[in-house]
C-alpha cells in the first residue's frame, strides 16, 4: 500500500508540475498580450503627445486633419507603423500604443497613449532655426532628465509617406542624435576631466604651454592650430576657451599623464577604447550608440588627435549632451534622458509614469566642478559677454570637426545653462558648415528661448 | 468505496448542458452559411451523447467519472474541430472520436483484471516488435507515418499503451534477482531499459523526437516504480546517481541533437516570425486576439496555418473559443487524470500502469501546449483527444481504458470463488462456532 501511495505520489507532482506550467503560460500571456498584437501588423494603435497634447503621432485618424509640415520635425524620432524606421519612439514602443486589452480585445476608440517629454513648439523653432542646413539638436532638463528638444535635420515628414523613399536625403529616416559623429573640439570636455582626474585641478590649473601656431610633437608629426599666429602663452582656462591644439598636445605629452589612466577615465564616461565592444544607451527602449576612440600612443599624433576630437573619436550628441548634465550637476553622474512622460492604456488609466534614474559615476565630483568652472568661464566671456547668447549663464564648449577626410566641416556646440530653475543641457551640431552661415550659438540661443 | 462524485444522473446532465452551451454558442457567435449546418452538428453530438450513455449503463464498473469526462471532452473536441475557420461537420474527427470511445472500454476490459494482465507480458513484447518492426520497414528513415492509401497510420503512437504496459508489467519482478556475470540483478529490468534504448534509436533514426519525451517520461516512471517496489529501499545514493545519469544523457543528447533541434532550443522566434518562428508567432497573436471569449467559432484565421488543428490547436481554441474555454477543455483531460488520485488503484501493477498512462498525458500536453506558446521549444505533438490525428486519438481512448481499468478493478479472486459456495463457508463457520 506504501507503493501505491507513492506512485499517487508522482502522479500528483506530474500533474501539480503541468499546473503550475499552465499558471506560468496564462500570466505570460496577460502580460503579453499586447505585445503579440502589436507584432499582428493589423492592430488599432494609440496617440503620441508631447508635454503640452500637441499631437506627435495619431494611430487612430492618421494624419490627415494636421497642416502641413505639423509632422515634419519629428518623423526620425516619433516615427511611424510603417516598419520604415526600427529606432523611433513608436516603433521601440508598439505594445504600449496598442489600443487592446485581453479582456476587451481591439478597441478603435482605446486610449492608449503616450505622453512625451517633448516640446513640440520649441522642436519646431529649432527646427526651422537651421535654415537650409542639415543638423542636430537635443536638449533636456538636466535634473529630471525630461528630452525636450531633438532634431535631426534631413527628417522624414511621415504625413507625406515613403512614395518618393528614393530620393529621400541622406539620414532622413536616423535620429541622428543617437548615433556617432566626430566631436571635434568639444572632445576638450573629456580630455580636460581626464587631465583633472590624473593631474587634480590645482596642478592642472597651474600648468601653462605656449603656442606659436604649431606644434611638433614628440613623434615630430605636426600639430597645428585653427589660429595660425598661434595664442601665446595660455593656461587651461584661456586654452579651453580658445580650442588651442597645441596646449592640449603639450599637455597630453608633458604633464606626465600616463596613457593607461587616460584611458581608463575614458572607459569611466562611456568609451569603448581601442576595439572595446561598442554598447548602447536605452533612451524608453530608444537606442543610441556610446562613444568610441583609439588612444595607442600618447606620444603619436592620431592619440593625441583623437583626444581633441579628431580622427577616429565617434560619439553620439546624446551622449555629448549627457556628459554636460554630470558637469552641471557638478557630480560627476549624468541623468539619463529619457522621452516617455507617461503611458495611459486601452481604458484610459495611467499604467507608467517617467522616473528620473542617474548613470553610475562617470567622473569623479572635483573633474566636474573643475569643468563646470572652465565652461562658465568661456561662457561668460566669450558668449555672453559678446552678445552671442543673451539672457543665461550658460557653460558651453565650440568644436568644429572635420568629415568625409577633411573636405568638410561640422560645426558644434555643447554646453548648459547654470540655472537651477532652467537646467537646461544642450548639444548643437551643423553639418558641412561654412562662414557666413547660421552658427550654432544663434541655434542655440533660439532653442532656449523657445523652451523658456 | 468507490468514489464518482455526482451521481450517475447527474453527470448525464451535466455533460448534456455543457454540450448544449456549446452548441449555443456555435449558433449564436458562430460563422456558419446555413443554420442546418449547426442543426446537423446538434444532432450528431447529442445523439452520440446518449448512445455513450446507453453503453457506459451496459458496463460493469465501480468507477464511471473518467467515462463521463471522456465523453465530454470527445464531443467538446468534435464541436472544436467542426467550427475551425467556420462551422461544418468534422465527419473523419468525429469517427476518430467514437474509435477512442470504443478502444477506452476494449482497454478496460482487457486490462481490468491486474493478474491476468500481467501475466500477458509476452503479448506485449511481441506486439513491441511488430510495432517496433513495422516503423522500421514501412515508415522510412525519415518519416514517421504509413501510408495505406485510405489511411495513414503513426505506428510510434500505437507504441505508447504498449510501452506503459510493458514498463508495469515487469515491476513485479523486482524480487527475482538472478546472478549474471556475477551481478545480482533483475533480468526484467533489462528488457525494459533495452526497450527504451531500442525506442530511442528508432526515433532518432526516424528524427520522430517530439515523441522521445513521452517515451523517457514513461520509461522513467517505470524506474521510479522500480525503486519505490515493495520492499526496495530508497537508497539515497541511487537516487543521486539516477539524477547524475539522467543529466549526463540529456547533456549527450544535446550534444548529439541534429542542427534543427539545437536550433528550437535557441530560436528568437519574434526575430523571424515568416521563417523559423512563423508557427508560434501566428500561435500567440492569436490566443491575444482571442481575448477570454474568443472572435466566435469559426470566425478565427489560425486555421489557415499549417498544423491549426493537431500542433497549435490549443491557440486555434483560444481563437476562436478563448482562453477560458482552451482551459476548460485541458482542464477537463486534467479531470479524467486525477480520477486515479479518488480512486486510487488496488494493486501495485496497476499504479504503475497509473503513472505511465498520466506521463504520456502530461508530457504531450506540456509539448504542446507549452511548445506552440514559445515556453519550450516546439515540437509536433497532439493534444491527447483535442488535435486531430485517428492513431493519437485511438491511443488516447485506449490510453484512458487503462486509466478506467486501474478504478474499477476486476479481481482476479473473485472470479474464481463461485458466490454460491458462500452459504457452505458459513454453515462451516457456523459448526465451529
Amino acid at each position: 500500500m506504501k507503493s501505491i501511495l507513492r506512485g499517487r505520489r508522482l502522479v500528483t507532482l506530474m500533474l501539480l508540475l503541468f499546473l503550475a506550467g499552465m499558471v506560468v503560460l496564462v500570466v505570460r500571456i496577460q502580460l503579453e498580450a499586447s505585445f503579440y498584437i502589436s507584432q499582428s501588423g493589423k492592430p488599432c494603435y494609440g496617440m503620441v503627445y508631447d508635454r503640452e497634447g500637441d499631437v506627435l503621432f495619431d494611430g487612430i485618424n492618421g494624419y490627415s486633419g494636421y497642416e502641413s509640415g505639423h509632422f515634419a520635425d519629428i518623423g526620425s524620432l516619433i516615427g511611424d507603423t510603417s516598419g520604415q524606421m526600427t529606432n523611433t519612439l513608436v516603433a521601440r514602443n508598439l505594445e504600449l500604443l496598442t489600443n487592446y486589452s485581453f479582456t476587451t480585445g481591439m478597441r478603435r476608440d482605446g486610449k492608449s497613449a503616450i505622453t512625451t517629454t517633448l516640446d513640440h513648439a520649441a522642436n519646431q523653432a529649432t527646427y526651422k532655426a537651421f535654415g537650409k542646413k542639415d543638423g542636430i539638436a537635443i536638449a533636456y532638463n538636466y535634473k529630471t532628465g525630461e528630452m525636450l528638444v531633438n532634431v535631426s535635420k534631413p527628417c522624414v515628414d511621415v504625413a507625406k509617406g515613403y512614395g518618393d523613399i528614393s530620393n529621400f536625403p541622406e539620414g532622413s529616416l536616423l535620429c541622428k542624435a543617437f548615433y556617432g559623429t566626430v566631436p571635434g573640439s568639444t572632445q576638450k570636455v573629456s580630455t580636460v576631466i581626464a587631465a583633472t582626474e590624473i593631474l587634480g585641478a590645482e596642478q592642472l590649473e597651474s600648468l601653462s604651454y605656449s603656442c606659436s601656431g604649431s606644434y611638433l610633437n614628440d613623434s615630430h608629426q605636426s600639430i597645428n592650430c585653427h589660429k595660425s599666429s598661434g595664442h601665446g602663452q595660455q593656461d587651461i582656462i584661456q586654452a579651453f576657451a580658445n580650442s588651442c591644439n597645441p596646449f592640449f598636445a603639450q599637455l597630453l605629452e608633458r604633464s606626465g599623464m600616463p596613457l593607461d589612466r587616460i584611458i581608463s577615465v575614458y572607459r569611466g564616461m562611456g568609451y569603448a577604447v581601442n576595439g572595446d565592444q561598442k554598447g548602447t544607451i536605452s533612451i524608453d527602449g530608444i537606442l543610441s550608440e556610446t562613444a568610441s576612440t583609439t588612444l595607442k600612443d600618447i606620444h603619436d599624433f592620431d592619440t593625441q588627435w583623437g583626444c581633441m576630437g579628431q580622427g577616429e573619436t565617434l560619439v553620439s550628441p546624446c551622449q555629448l549632451m549627457m556628459w554636460q548634465s554630470a558637469v552641471a550637476n557638478g557630480t560627476g553622474v549624468s541623468t539619463k534622458p529619457h522621452l516617455i512622460a507617461s503611458v495611459t492604456n486601452v481604458s484610459g488609466k495611467v499604467t507608467q509614469t517617467a522616473v528620473t534614474e542617474y548613470t553610475e559615476q562617470l567622473f569623479s565630483p572635483a573633474a566636474a566642478r573643475e569643468v563646470r568652472k572652465i565652461m562658465l568661464d568661456n561662457g561668460k566671456n566669450h558668449y555672453v559677454a559678446s552678445g552671442k547668447i543673451r539672457g543665461y549663464d550658460i557653460g558651453v564648449k565650440s568644436g568644429t570637426a572635420q568629415v568625409n577626410g577633411g573636405k568638410e566641416e561640422n560645426s558644434l556646440l555643447v554646453g548648459f545653462v547654470n540655472d537651477p530653475a532652467f537646467p537646461i543641457a544642450f548639444c548643437v551640431v551643423i553639418e558641412k558648415r561654412v562662414g557666413g552661415e547660421v552658427t550654432t550659438h544663434q541655434i542655440v540661443q533660439q532653442m532656449l528661448d523657445a523652451l523658456k | 468505496m468507490y468514489k464518482n462524485g455526482i451521481s450517475y444522473f447527474g453527470l448525464i446532465l451535466l455533460i448534456l448542458l455543457s454540450h448544449i452551451s456549446l452548441l449555443a454558442i456555435v449558433l449564436f457567435r458562430g460563422n456558419y452559411g446555413d443554420v442546418t449546418d449547426v442543426g446537423l452538428l446538434t444532432a450528431i453530438v447529442l445523439g452520440t451523447d446518449l448512445i455513450y450513455f446507453c453503453v457506459l449503463r451496459l458496463m460493469r464498473q465501480a468507477t464511471y467519472t473518467a467515462d463521463f469526462a471522456l465523453v465530454l471532452l470527445l464531443n467538446m473536441s468534435v464541436i472544436f474541430q467542426s467550427c475551425f475557420g467556420g462551422v461544418g461537420f468534422a465527419f473523419k474527427h468525429y469517427l476518430m472520436t467514437v474509435g477512442a470511445f470504443v478502444c477506452c472500454q476494449i482497454a478496460y476490459l482487457l486490462t481490468r483484471d491486474a493478474v491476468v494482465t500481467e501475466k500477458r507480458k509476452p503479448v506485449y513484447y511481441i506486439l513491441f516488435g511488430v510495432l517496433m518492426l513495422s516503423i522500421l520497414l514501412f515508415t522510412g528513415s525519415r518519416g514517421i507515418w504509413i501510408d495505406l492509401g485510405f489511411i495513414t497510420l503513426q505506428p510510434s503512437e500505437f507504441l505508447k499503451p504498449v510501452f506503459v504496459l510493458l514498463c508495469a508489467t515487469s515491476i513485479s519482478a523486482q524480487q527475482n534477482k538472478k546472478k549474471t556475470l556475477g551481478f545480482r540483478i533483475v533480468r526484467d529490468n533489462w528488457y525494459v531499459y533495452g526497450c527504451t534504448v531500442l525506442i530511442v534509436l528508432l526515433q532518432w533514426w526516424c528524427r520522430d523526437l517530439g515523441s522521445l519525451p513521452t517515451f523517457l517520461a514513461v520509461a522513467g516512471c517505470g524506474l521510479i516504480c522500480r525503486i519505490c517496489y515493495p520492499r526496495a529501499k530508497l537508497s539515497k545514493k541511487l537516487i543521486v546517481g539516477l539524477c547524475a545519469g539522467g543529466a549526463a544523457l540529456a547533456a549527450i543528447a544535446v550534444k548529439l541533437a541534429p542542427a534543427y533541434v539545437l536550433e528550437r532550443l535557441h530560436v528568437d522566434i519574434w526575430k523571424d516570425p515568416s521563417g523559423s518562428g512563423y508557427q508560434q508567432c501566428k500561435a500567440l497573436i492569436a490566443i491575444a486576439e482571442g481575448g477570454w471569449f474568443g472572435k466566435g467559432p469559426g470566425q478565427g484565421t489560425l486555421h489557415k496555418v499549417a498544423a491549426s488543428d493537431t500542433d497549435i490547436v490549443f491557440s486555434t481554441i483560444c481563437e476562436e473559443w478563448g482562453l477560458l474555454m482552451a482551459l476548460l477543455a485541458i482542464f477537463t483531460i486534467l479531470l479524467i487524470l486525477c480520477t486515479s488520485l479518488t480512486n486510487t488503484p488496488r494493486s501495485y501493477y496497476h499504479a504503475c500502469i497509473v503513472n505511465g498512462v498520466v506521463a504520456v498525458f502530461v508530457v504531450q500536453m506540456t509539448l504542446n501546449i507549452f511548445g506552440s506558446c514559445n515556453l519550450i521549444p516546439f515540437t509536433g505533438v497532439t493534444i491527447p483527444f483535442i488535435s486531430q490525428g485517428g492513431s493519437s486519438m485511438l491511443t488516447s481512448g485506449f490510453l484512458v481504458g487503462l486509466l478506467k481499468a486501474t478504478q474499477s478493478p476486476l479481481f482476479h479472486s473473485q472470479v474464481k470463488v463461485p458466490r454460491r459456495k458462500a452459504p457452505i463457508l458459513n454453515k462451516k463457520r457456523k459448526a465451529m462456532a
